[in-house]
């Protein structure tokens, strides 16, 4: 599960960490990636690995628009807007959420139905433990993404343009880089990222519009749990939460999972804002 | 318009006018011989008004956009509702006890809350909402969950329900704009716009952010305590955020920052999503856009919109 | 003259993890002076300044206000005890009207509606605002911006104003009317610290300077001294080794 967590995770902590606007919609790649993925596989009878494939893009397109229509404002240095910056983030993305919500629910109904596995084997026996074949192959595609990813941010040539806006957005635009073009890059990974994790999931789960929302609530608390700006501190918050979710959920109260991980939130909120692992923002 | 009329004081007062003026028509409604569901619908209406401005007042005059206000709500009226269903007491005791419980709970959060910016803030209110609501909703034993509690009635005339809101509408305008008037008015919005410059000409800035959220969180406490006495029943639907994203849509529409704003939100709001609910079940998708596209280019809402095409006609007549 | 000087500070130091930004710094603010501190960039001048306004808390050493110790108060008692400090990326309230600035710091420190009313009028006048009092306050130009920052500050004359940097990136018209400004109040007995790169500036207005270089004082004194002074020279250009 940690594994999950941690994909949806980064594209939440590569906004929030370096573009600093908290984005609430992000649950929402997350259900629009698990959409995509099971309706392209089944209405349309594609092979569900390049439905993932499409969920990705999908994503990731989705990213890009969201970014050139709504969040231009954010840094266009409107200057009357510099007062509410964070607080438009708030309200644009909250009712994105919204809107997004609803529109799938009223264009695609909650009809039930859920999206193939990759692979035909649901079980695999590993020796005494049972586990699920969607899974595995899931977790290994988790994997190998993020490490994809930090390999891309450390080395190509769009990844170190990342690296600098997110160290100084002004200078970097003063040594040719364009943060607007960055900061769609930026969008666009992470709703790749976001909606992957979507389609991975989706054969797991029941699909509904608004299962992006837990997914959603996790990724900020891992996030801010992480630390701001500090990607290897989401992943391993991530696993810390998978597990340790698991574990509250099965020894003290399995309602009140969910809430476990808010009162973390609010708790890291309060004592540690930095997180674990996070830098000293200039007064994020 | 001479620019003097963006003074505050002036700024206030026109907004004050209207929300009278607003009112005043809206006395005349019941008048119109609408059915008892059609009433429902405003008395309702009126509700969100109040909630609305109390999220104003904290989001909108004092800067803390706080995801809770229909926790709040549910909290204030499960304050008087369990009163009520474990020790049989009467309004005269649950009305008051919402109002000081959720201003406690209210200050708390706020207390939390004191040194978290934007985004952080949100995300704390929007947890502490979500585990209230949880728990109300999970705890059988003690709230009867899902199912909700009875709350005992105010009064049984639907249209005497109508002007008793509409008068509550009234009266918490009026309180607010007291306030803004005032000294401490100026205190909360000089935080609004920046917080720090604010400590360093004098003001302490922990005080009023906490009043901000103790007033607006008993005010929505209120609120859902009278909501709760006209629909005989609270239950932790009223705390989702669907609800408190109803409220933000209202305000964000009316025009965040005013009085009348948020009452003209909540009633256009309300009344059109009742209708837009009837096409299709399309309301939260047309709100959610409307807010985008509202919060993008014209962030002062329609309230704004009101008072540009006002200032221009009143230009044109001197020209 | 007073013997108690109006501020005194003893001993404060700060330390931002390994860097000791401030270290041991002691000095006194005489009344009705203007007092400079100088100080290559990264020398602790800005520091200082924010512990003496209640931003930070030094890690040791005590700072006093004509006698009272005021090391551990917030920024908003210090400004009610007198103690003003203006920024150095201004702070305005954006979306209220300039004048509504005004009246805000006023009331804030005491003032009556009337009062309030009264000196903002005049404070107006004095910073020649007149025909953008009314505007939003986030639509004035970065001087404006400046000269109301100066206004709502002295809304109710503070015992000392701290003015960081106040000169930086300003229009050269907007620096003489807060020369002027500075100066004239300083003739009724306000009492200035003033961190700034400016040199003229200093030279001009500042009676007395401070330089600091790496966390501590290396010399002080009348202003002409201290910009002759060899070490002071030494730290602006590097420590260049003739």
């Amino acid at each position: 599960m940690g594994l999950f967590y941690a994909l949806m995770a980064v594209g939440l902590a590569m906004i929030f960490g370096i573009l600093r606007i908290v984005n609430f919609a992000h649950g929402e790649f997350f259900m629009v990636g698990a959409y995509a993925y099971a309706l392209t596989a089944m209405k349309l009878g594609i092979n569900p690995w390049v439905a993932l494939v499409l969920a990705a893009v999908g994503g990731a397109f989705l990213g890009i628009i969201i970014e050139k229509l709504l969040m231009r404002p954010l840094y266009q240095g409107y200057a009357s807007w510099s007062i509410v910056k964070d607080e438009y983030a708030v309200v644009v993305t909250f009712a994105l959420s919204l809107f997004l919500i609803h529109f799938v629910d009223k264009v695609v109904g909650p009809s039930p139905f859920m999206g193939p596995s990759l692979m035909s084997t649901q079980r695999i026996a590993i020796g005494p433990i049972m586990l699920n074949g969607q899974k595995i192959i899931s977790a290994g595609i988790s994997i190998s993404l993020l490490c994809g990813l930090a390999l891309f941010i450390k080395k190509s040539l769009w990844g170190r343009q990342i690296q600098a806006v997110a160290q100084n957005r002004f200078g970097s635009s003063l040594a040719g880089i364009d943060p607007v073009k960055t900061t769609s890059i930026i969008f666009a990974i992470s709703g790749m990222l976001a909606a992957l994790s979507g389609a991975l999931m989706a054969p797991l789960m029941n699909p509904a519009p608004d299962i992006g929302s837990f997914p959603a609530i996790k990724s900020f608390i891992i996030v801010v749990l992480g630390g701001i700006g500090s990607i290897w501190g989401s992943m391993f918050a991530a696993l810390l939460l998978g597990v340790s979710e698991s574990f509250f959920a099965v020894y003290i109260s399995y309602d009140y999972r969910d809430a476990f991980g808010l009162f973390i939130l609010v708790a890291v909120l309060i004592f540690r804002p930095h997180g674990l692992a996070g830098q000293k923002g200039r007064g994020a | 318009m001479s620019q003097i009329e963006n003074l505050w004081s002036r700024r206030l007062a026109r907004d004050l006018k209207c929300l009278l003026l607003l009112c005043a028509l809206m006395c005349f409604v019941p008048l119109l011989d609408l059915s008892p569901y059609t009433l429902g619908i405003l008395i309702v209406g009126f509700y969100f008004a109040l909630m609305a401005l109390a999220w104003n007042l904290l989001a909108g005059f004092t800067g803390q956009f706080s995801m809770a206000p229909a926790a709040f709500a549910m909290i204030g009226g499960y304050f008087t509702a369990l009163l009520n269903f474990h020790l049989g007491a009467t309004l005269w005791i649950g009305i008051p006890a919402a109002i000081i419980g959720s201003a406690l709970l209210g200050f708390l959060l706020g207390a939390t809350v004191l040194r978290l910016k934007g985004p952080y803030l949100s995300l704390t209110t929007l947890a502490f909402a979500e585990i209230a609501r949880v728990f109300i909703g999970n705890s059988h034993e003690f709230t009867r969950g899902d199912q909700g509690l009875n709350v005992p009635t105010l009064m049984d005339d639907r249209i005497a329900y109508y002007y008793f809101f509409l008068a509550l509408v009234i009266l918490m305008g009026s309180l607010i704009f007291l306030l803004m008037r005032s000294k401490y008015g100026g205190y909360l919005l000089a935080i609004r716009d920046d917080a720090d410059a604010a400590e360093s000409r004098g003001i302490p800035v922990v005080r009023f952010k906490l009043l901000a959220f103790t007033i607006s969180s008993a005010m929505c406490g209120f609120a859902g305590c009278m909501y709760g006495t006209f629909s005989q029943l609270v239950s932790p639907e009223m705390g989702l955020l669907q609800q408190t994203g109803l409220i933000i849509s209202m305000v964000v529409i009316g025009g965040i920052g005013s009085i009348t704003g948020p009452v003209l939100g909540a009633l256009l709001v309300y009344l059109s999503s009742e209708w837009l609910r009837d096409i299709g079940n399309i309301q939260l998708i047309v709100f959610a856009l409307l807010v985008m596209i509202f919060a993008r280019f014209f962030r002062t809402g329609l309230w704004g919109i009101f008072l540009e095409i006002y200032a221009r006609l009143k230009s044109k007549k001197h020209n | 003259m007073k013997v108690e000087p109006l501020l005194r500070i003893d001993g404060i130091s700060k330390r931002f993890g390994g860097n000791q930004a401030v270290d041991h710094v002691s000095f006194d603010v005489p009344h009705g002076i203007i007092l400079g501190l100088i100080g290559p960039n990264g020398s602790g001048k800005t520091t200082v300044l924010n512990m003496l306004s209640g931003e930070l808390f030094p890690d040791e050493g005590i700072t006093y206000l004509e006698g009272s110790p005021i090391t551990r108060l917030s920024p908003s008692q210090l400004a009610h005890l007198g103690v003003i400090r203006m920024f150095q990326m201004t702070r305005v309230f954006g979306r209220l009207s300039a004048f509504d600035n005004l009246l805000i710091a006023g009331r804030a420190m005491g003032l009556t509606a009337a009062e309030a009313s009264t000196r903002a009028q005049s404070l107006v006048q004095e910073l020649t605002l007149e025909h953008v009092q009314y505007l939003d306050a986030g639509q004035l130009s970065g001087g404006q911006k400046k000269l109301l920052e100066f206004g709502m500050c002295f809304m109710c004359p503070p015992k000392i104003a701290l003015l960081d940097e106040p000169f930086a990136a300003v229009h050269p018209v907007m620096r003489e009317t807060m020369s002027r400004f500075i100066q004239s109040r300083n003739q009724s007995g306000q009492t200035f610290l003033l961190v700034s790169h400016d040199m003229p500036i200093v030279k001009s207005l500042c009676h007395e300077s401070i330089c600091m270089n790496t966390g501590k004082i290396i010399s002080q004194g009348p202003t002409r001294s201290v910009l002759e002074d060899p070490n002071v020279i030494e730290a602006y250009l590097g420590g260049d080794n003739e």
